[in-house]
């Protein structure tokens, strides 16, 4: 029981150069194009004063869908793996990274948060003068001679 | 024999014309479930508590008085922050709704054609179909998509297509959030058991249900009156093919055939019962006032005839309400049947005054399965010949 829920080994990264693709990612050969329609035939009603807003909430409501899927996969693949004794689910809540896997979560999370957050830290930039774009060229005029 | 027992219980795939959902389908599909759910019983009651607090002093005020219609209602509700939040989602999950059905349809869509034609070509078969080739799908039909089904009832997408059939099955369960039952049969009991309560001892030998789809509601009929024959008619041929495979599945005989309900080729007097289930608000002015006179033509002396429709609310706000799907889910006539008589059309269409009426008819709910104002609300449309 115990040799069975040691960590899972560490996933394996890809040190050739060749260009193939990884698992899953092969082009499909002879899937048939998708032959249902998928838009409804009428006009859209535009709900909001911007049209933007509705596009966001659309956006949002898909993401929503996505994440319940998301977690519905994984905790199909968590009761699986209790059910074939590869893990317990409470050793996952009670899994605290240390060490370089800590340092590696902590890295990854933190760029995860400044690429979100960069749409709103442009406008302070901006108002700083530090903005990467602020003093560029006009790029037509760099192309045009 | 167990796996057949847990595809059963499964509303996913009560028979085999429906693909079985892998799992991240399934899981897109539980998702819409549980948001058009929460929608509904949780978002969807707000409205009339913004209407009280908000948009009712405003009509007050504009106009001096309260709203006389749903349309001084709409006026002031689509500009509402709260419900027109709602609004736009609602009418995302309506999309979302097809989306999340159409994807595992899409996967199967051949495996779906050779069920198809396996059940359609059996020797014994215990209905029929019949398509015409000729017929013109009506303008009420392919102006626009209804209910946002993406290519509608009407459209095939490959030879002996069915997918717009399995499509509507599986997203009527989801969009009705369970309430028109497991197998999708609830109105057609309902309407059954409104019959027997009307005329305990009526045995109709031949029924017609006039535009059946997918035969969801037609079953019932053959269930409950083993001994006649049941016929259904609709002008989609997509639908019939998938209602035929689906009653041969399920082991019902009914009679389909391909043909408009405003002028079928069916014989003067051969029916004791003609019936349809929220079909009426989905044709056109015409439309109505011709299927209401093919009725009368087609039921014999005493013979009933019973439309099952869809309450269109009795204030304005209830009318604004129940007009939502109108506006925002192409049920573009459901809003004009809003304002007919359907007795009096009935009357005009040659049925006795005195044996025409129009009643509402209550079946309880829970919270989670209603929508909009209707409170497990039905309206009966029935004469007798």
């Amino acid at each position: 029981m115990a040799k069975k829920t040691k960590p899972l080994a560490r996933p394996q990264t890809t040190r050739s150069a060749k260009p193939t693709p990884r698992r899953g990612e092969e082009p499909q050969v002879g899937e048939p194009p998708p032959r249902i329609a998928r838009i409804a035939k009428g006009k859209k009603p535009v709900y909001f004063s911007d049209p933007a807003i509705d596009k966001l909430l659309w956006m949002t409501m898909t993401l929503m869908e996505e994440l319940s899927v998301t977690r519905d996969r994984l905790d199909t693949v968590e009761r699986l793996l209790e059910s074939r004794r590869v893990l317990r689910r409470r050793d996952i809540e009670s899994y605290v990274p240390r060490g370089a896997a800590e340092r590696e979560r902590s890295a990854r999370r933190a760029a995860y948060v400044d690429r979100m957050m960069r749409a709103v830290e442009a406008e302070l930039e901006e108002i700083a003068g530090t903005r990467r774009d602020a003093g560029a060229e006009d790029p037509v005029a760099a192309v045009s001679s | 024999m167990a796996a057949r027992a847990a595809a059963a219980a499964d509303p996913a795939r009560y028979h085999t014309m429906l693909p079985c959902p892998v799992h991240d389908e399934r899981a897109r599909q539980d998702f819409v479930g549980a948001l058009r759910t929460h929608l509904a019983s949780r978002i969807v009651p707000g409205h009339r508590i913004v209407y009280e607090k908000r948009v009712a002093p405003a009509i007050e005020a504009r106009y001096g008085r309260a709203a006389a219609d749903r349309f001084e209602v709409r006026a002031v509700m689509d500009q509402d922050p709260y419900y027109r939040f709602w609004s736009a989602m609602q009418r995302r999950s309506q999309e979302l709704m097809w989306e999340s059905v159409i994807d595992p349809v899409e996967r199967c869509a051949d495996a779906l054609v050779s069920r198809y034609r396996r059940l359609a070509g059996r020797r014994r078969r215990r209905g029929s179909l019949r398509l015409d080739d000729a017929l013109r799908v009506p303008r009420y039909h392919t102006a626009v998509d209804i209910h946002l089904q993406p290519g509608g009832y009407h459209t095939g997408f490959a030879a002996d297509d069915v997918a717009a059939g399995a499509i509507y099955d599986r997203g009527l369960q989801i969009y009705s959030a369970g309430s028109t039952g497991p197998q999708n049969d609830a109105m057609g009991v309902l309407l059954v058991d409104y019959l027997r309560e009307r005329d305990p001892a009526f045995e109709p030998r031949r029924i017609l249900d006039l535009g059946c789809g997918i035969g969801n509601s037609t079953l019932p009929w053959a269930l409950a009156f083993p001994r006649a024959r049941v016929e259904g008619i609709d002008v989609a041929a997509p639908q019939l093919r998938y209602a035929h495979a689906r009653a041969e599945a399920l082991g019902v005989a009914v009679h389909f055939s391909q043909q408009n309900a405003e002028h079928t080729d069916l014989t003067d007097g051969s029916f004791d019962l003609v019936v349809s289930h929220i079909v009426l608000h989905e044709t056109s002015r015409s439309a109505l006032r011709q299927i209401l006179r093919e009725c009368h033509r087609l039921l014999r002396p005493d013979g009933w005839m019973l439309h099952l429709e869809i309450p269109r609310g009795k204030t304005p706000l209830e009318q604004f309400l129940m007009n939502w799907e109108s506006w925002n889910n192409n049920e573009t006539f459901a809003d004009l049947i809003t304002d007919i008589d359907l007795a009096a059309e009935a009357s005009d269409a040659g049925f006795e005054p005195a044996r025409t009426r129009c009643v509402d008819y209550a079946r309880p709910r829970p919270a989670s399965q209603r929508l909009y104002s209707d409170y497990g609300l039905w309206r009966v449309l029935e004469a007798r010949r």
